[in-house]
């Protein structure tokens, strides 16, 4: 008897530390759930957001942003309510041993209505969606027109000059306009309907800018369309948002959006010609450098080749020929490189982390100023841009290795290694430095 | 009393006997004498054992045992697979000297003819039935014999018909194509469908004969050759030739059916009375003078002739650089009609090489004025 009251005493026990840890356990399940949700939660509160299409910077982001709310308010409360209903069936009607109730079968009029309310729900979505496809597919108001190229992994745009000689409505101060051609940033006028006209010239990608309008894939041998607008000078970061290769999560880009003022201003001094070096500098032996070593892809406009005399007569323009060593057929034009703050797909920033800090933060007001300043000696990302010279497919993933690239015949994808010295990388930075 | 082995091996001891004995007589060499005693020995122990063990033979002792053994199965038919193997050991070994699709067909045969001797020596070992075993095998085997069995009957026929296709003159393939061939099988299905009475040996037989008369024939043909078959160029080949003029050639047959018409389009050319003006779709701005495209993409312009004659459109590219072609013209447009042209410029119009044969340019022939100045930055 004795010996029986011992082991009920023993099982007691055990089933009550069983208990305990089972409380223990759902305890920690519990409170890992809400740190979880808690987590995905905050992080939408990001402030540095810059691919946040619930911050519409733009009339045609404005629309896709005042239909996502009446959609994703209705998606809501019939989740909501699904989810509720679900809940309440599964513990009301749970397991209790009970007897399997009557099966019942073919109310209509319950069919109907769940064939009713869904249709009547989408309905009344469709409407205001068709309107914003058709709103967003608008061309008649352009204002401007720029192509857009994707490439992996990066993308181009080239500026169509008008019939009537300017871009972008954007006559030049000096002389006749011609083709800007520019990558990883493009430059908009504020308060202008631009229309992109985009291809790629490998394989599919697709242009995003969030926080100026929706998505728009860019096919090869077919020509799409994507409208970009604001009336508020920044800078509107964007992605690829089409698996396109190894570098995709590196291939991104910018919409820089001046007031009209600056826009001219920088227009102005795109279409500056080019000036080389002052003899002697460091940046005239890079120039020397460019030519032999970078300039067989990457063009630069008027860049004359001088054979490093003072006899003009036999100075050849430096063409490019990327066609014949890259698969795409591209390279990015670096004309006025430091113009712009990236590099490299717009993967890394050409400024100092205070310095592009000091351009993003910027006010509408003080932003043209800030960005046209352009990349100056202070501010130059000298370690990212090192990296890149010294070994490029070392900081971004492409197929670089000629040898291994049998189906492209042996052209690269991206840039390859060039097995450039220090003191040549030194000569190229300090003349690229100058390219703006 | 003696089982096959012992018999075998009574006869060998004999044998060894009977040469020891002529050996040592005859020729009375020693170590041979030795050698040929020794191997008489070792037979005879052999035999002894063989005997006393009955070859191990159970049906001797165990009738059941015996009925359910392999050894008891029935013979298994003669195979035709290691006659394959070894041809194909042939082919291949010829096919290593001489072409790689010899050499590709041996592999095939090896392949197929290792597969099918296994399955046959598999199927024989299923049970003493001999037609149970033959069932066994054809389950299995019957499922990749007869597709391909099919694939390969109609790959001959296909190409021996298309000999005899391609050696007829054009006139006659076609007749012979949709009329002949055509009432031959209808008038066979019709007799076929009509006449329940025909066996199946009849038209077996009668497959058999059409088969044979058209491999036949198509061995026949393709040993005659193919016809003289015209050949039709491109508007590439007669822009090389620098004939992408206002005169017809023979590449502008039906211009405006092509598929491409309904391509992507990067602008749409205008030919009309006030000359070559483009727009961009979507874009209501009708432009001339120039037009941007650009650089190392392939873009495709719709021309379209708003005149009352036919024309083409013509682009001059940049025949200095690699690759690309002088020239690429469209076919010659009928009035109102459209056609694609896929351009490409691999370097920028100031490229001093394009500069120096006038730059890109779009034009019609023998149309004064019209033309556009293509710009690629």
């Amino acid at each position: 008897m004795s010996h029986s009251h011992e082991d009920h005493e023993r099982t007691m026990s055990t089933d009550v530390r069983t208990t305990r840890r089972l409380s223990s356990v759902r305890s920690s399940l519990t409170t890992a759930g809400l740190a979880v949700t808690a987590m995905i939660g905050l992080s939408a509160c990001a402030s540095n957001a810059p691919q946040d299409t619930w911050q519409p910077a733009g009339e045609n982001a404005q629309k896709i942003h005042d239909l996502q709310w009446p959609v994703f308010t209705v998606a809501g409360i019939v989740g909501v309510i699904v989810l509720v209903f679900i809940g309440v069936i599964v513990f009301r009607f749970r397991d209790k041993g009970q007897a399997i109730p009557e099966q019942t079968h073919g109310k209509a009029w319950l069919e109907y209505l769940f064939i009713a309310i869904p249709a009547v729900i989408l309905a009344a979505i469709a409407i205001p969606t068709v309107g914003v496809v058709l709103a967003l597919a608008e061309t008649d108001d352009t204002e401007c027109i720029i192509n857009v190229t994707g490439q992996q992994w990066w993308w181009e745009y080239d500026y169509e000059v008008e019939p009537d000689g300017s871009i972008c409505g954007f006559a030049p101060s000096a002389g006749e306009a011609s083709p800007i051609i520019t990558s990883g940033q493009v430059v908009i006028p504020a308060g202008t309907n631009v229309l992109l006209r985009g291809t790629s010239r490998d394989v599919i990608h697709s242009y995003w800018i969030p926080r100026l309008n929706g998505k728009r894939d860019m096919v090869p041998g077919r020509v799409h369309y994507l409208r970009l607008q604001s009336d508020t000078p920044g800078i509107y970061a964007g992605q690829c948002t089409e698996f396109c290769g190894l570098s995709h999560a590196n291939m991104r880009m910018e919409t820089v959006v001046l007031a009209p003022a600056d826009f001219q201003r920088w227009l102005d001094n795109e279409l500056e010609p080019y000036k080389s070096p002052a003899e002697g500098t460091l940046a005239k032996e890079g120039e020397a450098t460019y030519i032999t070593q970078c300039a067989r892809c990457h063009q630069v406009n008027g860049l004359v080749d001088d054979k490093g005399t003072d006899d003009t007569s036999d100075d050849t323009v430096v063409v490019s020929y990327p066609d014949q060593f890259v698969f795409s057929g591209a390279a990015p034009n670096l004309t006025n490189l430091m113009g712009r703050n990236t590099f490299a797909g717009a993967s890394w920033d050409l400024l100092t982390p205070e310095c592009r800090e000091d351009v993003w933060e910027a006010s509408p007001e003080e932003f043209g100023e800030k960005y046209l300043a352009g990349v100056t000696e202070d501010c130059l990302n000298d370690i990212d841009l090192r990296e890149w010279l010294r070994n490029a497919p070392a900081k971004k993933p492409m197929y670089a290795d000629a040898e291994l690239l049998e189906p492209t015949d042996g052209k690269t994808r991206g840039m390859p290694y060039l097995a450039l010295s220090e003191d040549q990388i030194d000569q190229l930075i300090a003349y690229l430095l100058e390219r703006k | 009393m003696f089982t096959t082995g012992s018999k075998l091996l009574l006869g060998s001891t004999v044998a060894a006997l009977i040469g020891t004995l002529l050996y040592g007589i005859l020729v009375g060499g020693i170590m041979g004498t030795v050698g040929l005693v020794s191997a008489t020995a070792a037979l005879g122990t052999f035999a002894a054992i063989n005997i006393f063990t009955r070859d191990a033979n159970v049906s001797v002792d165990d009738i059941d045992a015996f009925a359910g053994a392999a050894a008891g199965a029935e013979r298994p038919g003669s195979s035709m697979w290691p006659l394959a193997i070894g041809l194909a050991t042939a082919t291949i070994t010829l096919g290593l000297v001489t072409y790689t699709a010899i050499f590709m067909l041996g592999v095939i045969l090896l392949i197929a003819g290792t597969a099918e001797w296994m399955l046959q020596a598999w199927a024989e070992r299923a049970s003493s039935d001999a037609n149970h075993n033959r069932e066994v095998r054809g389950r299995l085997a019957y499922t990749a014999e007869m597709p391909a069995a099919a694939a390969i009957g109609l790959g001959i026929v296909i190409y021996a018909f298309s000999r005899v296709m391609l050696g007829v003159p054009s006139k006659a393939s076609t007749i012979v194509a949709f009329s002949v061939v055509a009432a031959v099988v209808l008038a066979v299905g019709a007799f076929v469908g009509s006449n329940r009475r025909i066996s199946a040996p009849k038209l077996t037989g009668l497959f058999a004969v059409a088969g044979v008369v058209l491999v036949s024939g198509g061995a026949v043909a393709g040993l005659n050759g193919e016809r003289e078959i015209e050949e039709h160029h491109t508007t590439a080949y007669y822009a090389q030739e620098g004939k992408c003029g206002t005169g017809e050639i023979s590449a502008d047959e039906h211009a405006s059916q092509t598929v491409a018409g309904k391509a992507s389009q990067a602008a749409t050319v205008v030919l009309s009375d006030s000359g070559l003006t483009y727009t961009f779709p979507g874009l209501d701005q009708v432009r001339s003078g120039s037009i941007q495209l650009p650089r190392s993409s392939a873009v495709n312009i719709l021309f379209r002739n708003e005149t009352n004659e036919h024309r083409r459109l013509v682009a001059d590219m940049a025949p200095e650089v690699e690759g690309s072609p002088a020239k690429i013209c469209s076919q010659l447009v009928e009035e109102g009609g459209v056609q694609l042209l896929t351009l490409n410029y691999p370097v920028p119009s100031f490229d001093p090489s394009v500069e120096a044969n006038g730059g890109y340019a779009l034009s019609v022939p023998g149309v004064d004025g019209a033309r556009l100045e293509v710009v690629v930055p």
